[in-house]
């Protein structure tokens, strides 16, 4: 059994009309449990749309999705999901622990039980003393580890996460990447992970699917072979370097394809 | 701790002193150009007189603020009842939003009070009640305007989140259309609380009952008491003013994590 199955997903926005973008042609992904699946490309290529189709927060124009061997809408339905978009989305008139219960709250907890596990969560993304202090009186990047703070609270099966790292400082990121990596093979959550971090996506994933531009679709999936247990050494190993020469020659593939200079723009090499 | 809260009056200061000082010269002004051109109480009454006669008939003029600030208050609360509530209906059936607000804008431009001569043409000559449909009409469309575009305009990174963890469009409404509308209310309120005061006293001037800051304004103007006409304008600022100040309190009260 797949946690996540796209099956020749399309996704066709104002079809028909003169502002008609093909945003997704063809998409075909197979997630299983436990596994953590990085999406790279460059700026526009259908990333974060792919990750709406997959929530269910978008229909596709053709093709499938399920979850569980759910439907996407059925899965989104069980609350399923955990997700943590490009913009943190917090919301101003919550404190930053109120925030963290929002999910909780949705699926019904009790108070105590909120309380406890959003304690929990600031922790591990070391904010606890922020527990009280509303959005806004927060950094950028204090706000993003909120953010996916309240993705993880609830322990989803499936955590759906777009460049949730992306205002993060390096050191910032990479103690979070660990983390990520700890609660998930704690709690065998299945993660889809947007980024463009050729190395963050390396590190993290079991495989990373690189994706092209316009229309977007599917060009490679790279198998990264690190072994379960990621650390500290890892970013010194001889694979991780392998890897992500492999990712880099495949998203040069999509550049020459394409020779869109503009494009090259999407990707950075942290 | 003595010293911080000098240092707090010395900032407070800093920061009314200005207006202070411009309100007192200006006062002093106003006095001097009637002492010093002589000019006649009919044209211009001196301040120290207009203080005089603010005393003198306190109490009248606590009676007529009583009489159009109870008008300016009840249109106020009613018009904002039915404003938040039609503010939901619009924001549930987006189309007649679309047909609504354009028109509320357009009623807010245009000085709609002048209909409460028609309304007092419809009820007996000492009803009270013209005076308050028009205080109604013109909080209700401020009301709505602002607290259906709070309801609306939430981020779309909110929606989609709560859709995300499958919440049905009444708890979106609860958990993120409300709270965002919140700061829009209390905007609305401070806007239609001056304007609740002021449509309650330009009414006056379309007849019917005679006994609000404003009918007492003409008549004052009629009998040639110019002072006393203008001590009632300054018990019109003050009701205004307390309006205004009750909406700046409950705002702020109800604003959160700012005093932290
Ligand atoms: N709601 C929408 N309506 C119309 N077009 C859209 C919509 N959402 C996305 N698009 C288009 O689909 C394409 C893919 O957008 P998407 O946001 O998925 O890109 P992305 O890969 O996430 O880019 P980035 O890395 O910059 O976040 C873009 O061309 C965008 O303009
Ligand atoms: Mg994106």
């Amino acid at each position: 059994m797949s946690a996540l199955e796209v099956a020749g997903a399309s996704k066709i926005f104002n079809q028909g009309t003169t502002k008609q973008v093909d945003a997704l042609i063809d998409v075909n992904l197979t997630v299983n449990p436990g596994e953590f699946v990085s999406l790279i490309g460059p700026s526009g290529c259908g990333k974060s749309t792919l990750l709406r189709l997959i929530a269910n927060l978008l229909e596709p124009t053709s093709g499938s999705v399920s979850v569980n061997n759910k439907t996407a809408a059925q899965a989104r339905l069980d609350q399923d999901y955990g997700m943590a978009f490009q913009q943190a989305g917090l919301f101003d008139w919550r404190t930053v622990s109120k925030n963290i219960e929002l999910p909780l709250e949705l699926k019904g907890w009790d108070k105590a039980k909120r309380e406890a596990r959003a304690k929990e969560m600031l922790e591990l993304v070391k904010l606890p003393e922020f527990a009280d202090l509303y959005p806004w009186q927060l950094s950028g990047g204090m706000q993003q580890r909120i953010a996916i703070a309240r993705a993880l609270a609830a322990h989803p099966p499936l955590l759906l996460m777009d460049e949730p790292f992306g205002a993060l400082d390096e050191m910032t990121r990479e103690y979070m990447q660990g983390e990520l990596l700890r609660i998930c093979g704690e709690t065998s959550t299945t993660v889809v992970f947007v980024t463009h971090s050729i190395p963050e996506a390396v590190y993290l994933s079991n495989r990373v699917v690189v994706m092209s531009p316009r229309p977007g679709r599917i060009t490679e999936v790279i198998d990264v072979d690190l072994g379960s247990k990621r650390n500290e050494d890892t970013r010194a190993a001889d694979g991780f370097f392998k890897s992500i020469t492999a990712v880099r020659e495949a998203l040069r593939g999509t550049h020459a394809d394409h020779a869109a200079a503009n494009a090259i723009r999407g990707v950075e090499d942290r | 701790m003595a010293e911080n809260n000098a240092l707090r009056v010395i900032a407070r200061l800093r920061q009314i002193g200005p207006a202070l000082v411009f309100g007192v010269s200006f006062l002093a002004l106003w006095e001097a150009a009637v002492r010093g051109f002589d000019l006649k109480p009919y044209f211009l009454a001196a301040p120290s007189k207009i203080f005089e006669q603010f005393f003198k008939n306190y109490s009248r003029i606590w009676d007529a603020s009583m009489v159009s600030g109870g008008n300016a208050l009840v249109g106020l609360i009613v018009g904002t009842v039915f404003g938040v509530a039609m503010s939901f209906i619009l924001s549930r059936y987006r189309f007649l939003g679309e047909l609504i607000t354009p028109l509320a804008i357009a009623l807010n431009a245009i000085p709609i009070f002048v209909l409460v001569a028609v309304l007092n043409n419809m009820y007996s000559i000492t009803s009270e009640i013209p005076r308050r449909v028009m205080v109604t009409l013109v909080v209700y469309f401020i009301v709505l305007v602002n607290v259906a575009k709070g309801l609306t305009q939430v981020r779309s990174t909110h929606v989609e989140l709560m859709r995300s963890y499958a919440a049905s469009e009444f708890v979106i409404l609860r958990k993120v259309r409300v709270p965002n509308a919140v700061p829009y209310l209390f905007t609305a309120l401070k806007v239609a609380a001056p304007a609740s005061v002021i449509t309650a006293f330009v009414s006056e001037y379309f007849g019917g009952l005679q006994n609000g800051l404003g009918s007492r304004i003409t008549s004052n103007i009629a009998n040639a008491k110019n002072a006393a006409a203008w001590a009632y304008v300054l018990g019109a600022c003050l009701l205004g003013l307390a309006f205004y100040t009750v909406s700046i309190i409950l705002e702020s009260a109800t604003r959160k994590g700012d005093t932290k």
